[in-house]
């Protein structure tokens, strides 16, 4: 690889409006694609601020630069349009997390990666709304917390509380949201405003591990450690009143419940298996990558379609999880407020996955062509009268749930019609990572971070408090710069705002 | 290939023949000479009977030149298709009353008359008001003029559905923009009754099937 100093670098990119930036080719080897990302003012700075470090003497190990890795996955064969770094990008494993590229189905060569999905496979964001307000919840917003803490099992290591056998799992794991709807964990309803309605197709459980579905089986039902949680959370403001009343969101102060959890160890492990069989895909193929890290199969060898039934049935675990998640919550709001969950309300306003694969139909160069399309750490957001979008929603554009780090602001946005043309349909996942989990660990200490967040009034529950201070949200980009810029250039719409007064966590 | 036009001019084998095969390629044309135009005298047709020789390709352009074909720039295929056409229209001149009475036969109905529920089937096609329309979308779509609209307008679905975003002129907006919205709309409400009719049969489904249940002594919290 070529050793450039910054300076150097820095000729590569180019700003082409106040919130994007262009990667050109030869930034890195055999870019196929030029690379495109989107921040603002203070964003662009934590982003070159990344390349100058490592591009300082002595700078070797660790991850790459996200603006590098976005430029690498813009040299992987098949891919069409741009490599896209949304405003949230930040350095992980392979791709970038906050970076989506799309690959010709119709091109022989086109591959998949586990790296364009990550670990967390269908790593999601959920949203139920209630008919209360905040006024109703704060009495007792400590029992309620307590209470959702009871009946959702957090933290490394948890298991679930919904009975389940190894026949159950398989089912569940071909079935998705469906298995939860036969077995009454969920809503007829829940399942329309789901994306994907909480099933991917083409899922085939004999194509994942036992290992895996042995980590997965007690695993279902919990909400996990890292960054995941669950909040009550309150309207802080609405932007788009339109969309908002079409999403049962009607006034400030209502209470809204935010899940935000994946596939567990299940899809950790899958996606660990697949990284094995590719690297030989690799060899036999002779498939060449910028990284390592960037394994990845021919979307038709055996090996990248065995991971895709894997990944969706990986998926599936996770629409399952939530789904149990969403079951639990409606119990412990109905036991606190001894109303049946119908009766407050408690619908999915929509349920978002930001770490996956899928098969779509987009316009490129004036043809319709299909893609699969990879988002980690990236949102599907499909404009107005999509055809894959609720019928509910076909006037607004897709709901986007943007979960902010612990005790910060969410946002729910829209997609549009710009951003189905710019990002084929995509945009920010959440806050991004600015401090390396270890880098949170040494300079936060966990008692300043809990300290905070109570004197803001948020009541917190964890299972790992010396953990912490990894999700503080000074780990973290500001989510409202995140949000902001995606607003401004147009690949999503802000609708509603929200603001946290209990959280879960591992 | 060809096989309508060499049927109609009596060739021995029309469904067999492959243009693509040179020899037969040559011995069609040979026998359109021999058989149909007969532009040369029998003895200056040496040239296009020798057809494995290597000069046949020169006596063949030469003879094109000498009908004055149009496309002896062509491909083969296209230089064929105008001789075979050429020789029909030579057929047709030559016996004018046998072929000016033909009838075409009109092919036996083979299903059942069906009436359509479907209004686009019962529309008047040669009417003032579809003319009309047709040659209003015609122009907002840059579609030329043809004397079928039919063929217009299945030249602007065409379109539609190639580039999904024609650009009509400004002052048109509302003329394609009202009926689209309007068209949006009803499919809206047609979806969301089909919504509620599939959540109605989910729900009669889980009143089987649904047996939520939970065990609060497997549940464990995590470090």
């Amino acid at each position: 690889m070529v050793v450039r100093n910054y300076n150097e670098e820095l000729k590569y990119l180019e700003k082409i409006n106040p919130y994007c930036w262009r990667i050109k080719k030869g930034f890195q080897p055999n870019m196929n694609v030029e690379g495109v990302f989107y921040v603002n003012n203070t964003l662009e700075k934590l982003m070159l601020d990344e390349l100058r470090n490592s591009c300082r003497p002595g700078m070797t190990g660790g991850f790459l630069p996200g603006v590098k890795q976005i430029a690498n996955v813009a040299a992987l064969p098949g891919i069409v349009g741009r490599s896209v770094g949304l405003p949230d990008v930040h350095s992980g494993y392979g791709f970038a997390i906050g970076n989506m590229a799309a690959f010709d189905v119709s091109d022989p060569k086109s591959i998949v990666s586990p790296g364009g999905v990550g670990f967390d496979i269908n790593c999601g964001v959920r949203l139920l709304r209630t008919n209360l307000h905040e006024k109703d919840v704060l009495p007792i917003k400590e029992q309620l917390a307590q209470s959702l803490f009871d009946h959702i099992p957090v933290g490394v290591g948890s298991k679930g509380i919904i009975p389940m056998n190894a026949r159950d799992m398989e089912e569940a794991l071909e079935m998705g949201m469906d298995w939860s709807l036969r077995e009454g964990y969920v809503w007829a309803e829940d399942k329309e405003h789901c994306e994907e309605y909480g099933r991917m197709l083409n899922a085939d459980p004999s194509k994942v591990s036992l290992r895996s579905k042995k980590r997965g089986l007690p695993q279902l039902g919990t909400l996990g450690a890292g960054n995941h949680y669950a909040e009550i959370q309150v309207v802080d403001e609405i932007y788009d009143k339109y969309a908002a009343s079409k999403m049962g969101l009607e006034r400030t102060g209502q209470v809204v419940v935010m899940i935000h959890s994946g596939s567990r160890g299940f899809g950790h492990q899958v996606a660990t298996d697949a990284l094995v069989q590719m690297e030989k895909a690799m060899k036999r193929d002779q498939i060449a990558v910028n990284d390592r890290q960037l394994a990845c199969a021919r979307i038709n060898s055996v090996e990248g379609q065995d991971y895709l039934k894997a990944m969706a049935a990986a998926a599936n675990f996770a629409w399952v999880n939530r789904s149990s998640m969403t079951f639990l919550t409606r119990q412990a709001f109905a036991k606190q407020f001894k109303m049946a969950p119908d009766d407050l309300d408690m619908h999915v306003i929509y349920d978002v996955s930001h770490n996956i694969a899928k098969i779509e139909e987009h316009v490129v160069d004036g043809k319709v062509k299909t893609l699969l399309v990879h988002r980690k750490g990236s949102t599907r957001a499909f404009p107005p009268h999509h055809p894959l979008i609720p019928v509910d929603y076909q006037l607004t554009g897709q709901p986007v749930l943007i979960g902010g780090s612990m005790g910060t602001c969410s946002y729910v946005l829209t997609g549009t019609h710009q951003g189905m043309t710019e990002t084929f349909g995509s945009t920010c996942h959440g806050a991004g990572r600015a401090l390396s989990r270890a880098k949170s660990r040494r300079n936060l200490d966990y008692k300043d971070v809990l300290t905070k967040l109570e004197s803001m009034g948020i009541s917190i529950r964890v299972a790992s408090p010396k953990l912490v201070m990894e999700e503080a949200p000074e780990s973290y980009k500001n989510v409202t710069d995140v949000v902001n810029t995606c607003h401004a250039a147009g690949i999503s719409k802000k609708t509603v705002k929200l603001r946290p007064i209990a959280v879960i966590k591992g | 290939m060809f096989k309508l036009k060499l049927t109609a001019l009596g060739h021995p084998n029309p469904e067999s023949f492959n243009c693509e095969d040179e020899k037969e390629y040559r011995s069609v044309v040979l026998w359109l000479e021999d058989q149909k135009i007969r532009h040369y005298k029998i003895e200056d047709r040496e040239g296009l009977r020798n057809i494995d020789a290597d000069s046949w390709k020169e006596a063949y352009d030469l003879y094109q030149k000498d009908l004055v074909s149009p496309v002896s720039d062509g491909s083969p295929n296209e230089q064929l298709n105008w001789l075979l056409s050429y020789a029909v229209r030579l057929e047709f001149a030559d016996n004018v009353t046998k072929y000016k009475d033909a009838k075409i036969e009109q092919p036996k109905q083979a299903a059942p008359n069906v009436v359509s529920s479907n209004p686009l089937d019962n529309l008047n096609f040669s009417s003032p008001a579809f003319v009309n329309g047709v040659e209003r979308v015609c122009a907002l779509t840059g579609v030329g003029p043809h004397s079928d609209p039919k063929l217009r307008l299945s030249a602007v679905a065409k379109i539609l559905k190639t580039s999904p975003h024609p650009d009509y002129p400004r002052t048109e907006v509302s003329v394609v923009q009202q009926p689209a919205d309007v068209l949006k709309l009803l499919f809206i409400q047609d979806l969301r009754d089909l919504q509620t009719k599939i959540n109605e049969a989910l729900v009669a489904v889980q009143s089987v099937t649904a047996d939520p249940r939970t065990d609060t002594s497997l549940g464990r919290v995590g470090r």
